[in-house]
């Protein structure tokens, strides 16, 4: 899910930057410093939308830096388990498959396909039902629930599942051609 | 919340900070990158040199799966839920993935039920209709 929330950061400047465009030199550095980065905490960081507070400058002791506190609005995506969300299928082989929702990385096992759809080799890999009525290949559409995430210092990997009621495939790129 | 493994978005249970926090819908977040990426254009020469992987993989999602298009539709959106005593995570998840049926919303959403709200079927019912009216009126 997407968030907007208020964040704070120290940033260091260096002096040469002191001047009349000081704000506006610490706010591109900011953006520059957050925008596509990611916390365990708080997910990936999207953008920057407003700058809530420049709080009072510190100099550090001996290097001439300054530290400055800095509050900002963002737009962050933070997977949670048990979210059901929207993802766009990127890669099918026969232990599973993985789709992307935005950012993250979703990967979907096998064991949490439904047991009627069988994956069946080929040019374009994909889980298909028996009677052929429901397929997942690359470029799907599919409605997935978030069963577990794999949170590191700078990466979300998610684990989800479509075996459930109103999961599956919501759009099938072959469908139209 | 205190352990990572007691998280559940179904039970809305999500620390606390993202409770407060506004939540967006895939719709309101499209607006947003959408006028970012407007603003960084006239900037730079170049703005797929000035964005970042996620946030260009971002926009293409929500690009991709937005239910409504046109601002208006976003903002009526918003306020039709906003009048059922949602939580925004759960006003969210309605608004992302428009369920159908009051079955579907429940499934979806299964903190509706749980939270002892004055949600019965019939309240769930209206909401998924007046949604699907601004769908059809978008």
């Amino acid at each position: 899910m997407f968030f907007h929330m208020v964040l704070e950061r120290n940033m260091q400047l260096h002096p040469r930057h002191f001047g009349r465009d000081l704000r506006d030199k610490l706010v591109a550095k900011l953006m520059k410093d957050v925008e596509g980065t990611c916390s365990g905490h708080h997910g990936f960081i999207v953008a920057i939308t407003g700058i809530e507070s420049v709080g009072k400058g510190r100099i550090r002791d001996g290097t001439g830096f300054v530290v400055f506190p800095v509050k900002y609005q963002c737009v962050v995506f933070r997977p949670f388990k048990g979210e059901i969300l929207e993802a766009v299928v990127t890669m099918v082989n026969k232990m599973g498959f993985f789709a992307e929702a935005g950012p993250v990385q979703i990967f979907v096992s096998n064991h949490l396909i439904p047991d009627d759809m069988e994956f069946q080799p080929g040019d374009i890999p994909n889980y298909t039902t028996s009677d052929g009525s429901v397929k997942i290949q690359k470029e799907s559409e599919v409605r997935l629930k978030i069963i577990g995430t794999r949170v590191d210092a700078t990466e979300i990997f998610c684990i989800g599942t479509i075996k459930d009621d109103f999961l599956g495939v919501i759009s099938d790129p072959g469908a139209n051609s | 919340m205190s352990a990572e493994e007691e998280e559940n978005a179904a039970e809305l249970k999500i620390p606390d900070e993202f409770l407060k926090a506004k939540c967006l819908m895939n719709c309101e977040v499209s607006l947003i990158l959408e006028h970012k990426y407007e603003q960084l254009q006239q900037m730079a020469d170049d703005p797929m040199n000035q964005m970042s992987q996620v946030f260009e993989k971002s926009l293409q999602y929500v690009k991709r799966f937005s239910r409504y298009k046109n601002p208006d539709a976003v903002r009526q959106v918003r306020e039709i839920l906003s009048r059922y005593q949602l939580a925004e995570f759960e006003l969210c998840v309605l608004g992302n993935l428009c369920p159908e049926t009051v079955e579907e919303a429940i499934a979806m959403v299964p903190s509706i039920k749980t939270r002892g709200r004055a949600h019965d079927d019939e309240a769930i019912e209206k909401m998924l209709n007046d949604l699907s009216l601004i769908k059809k009126f978008e």
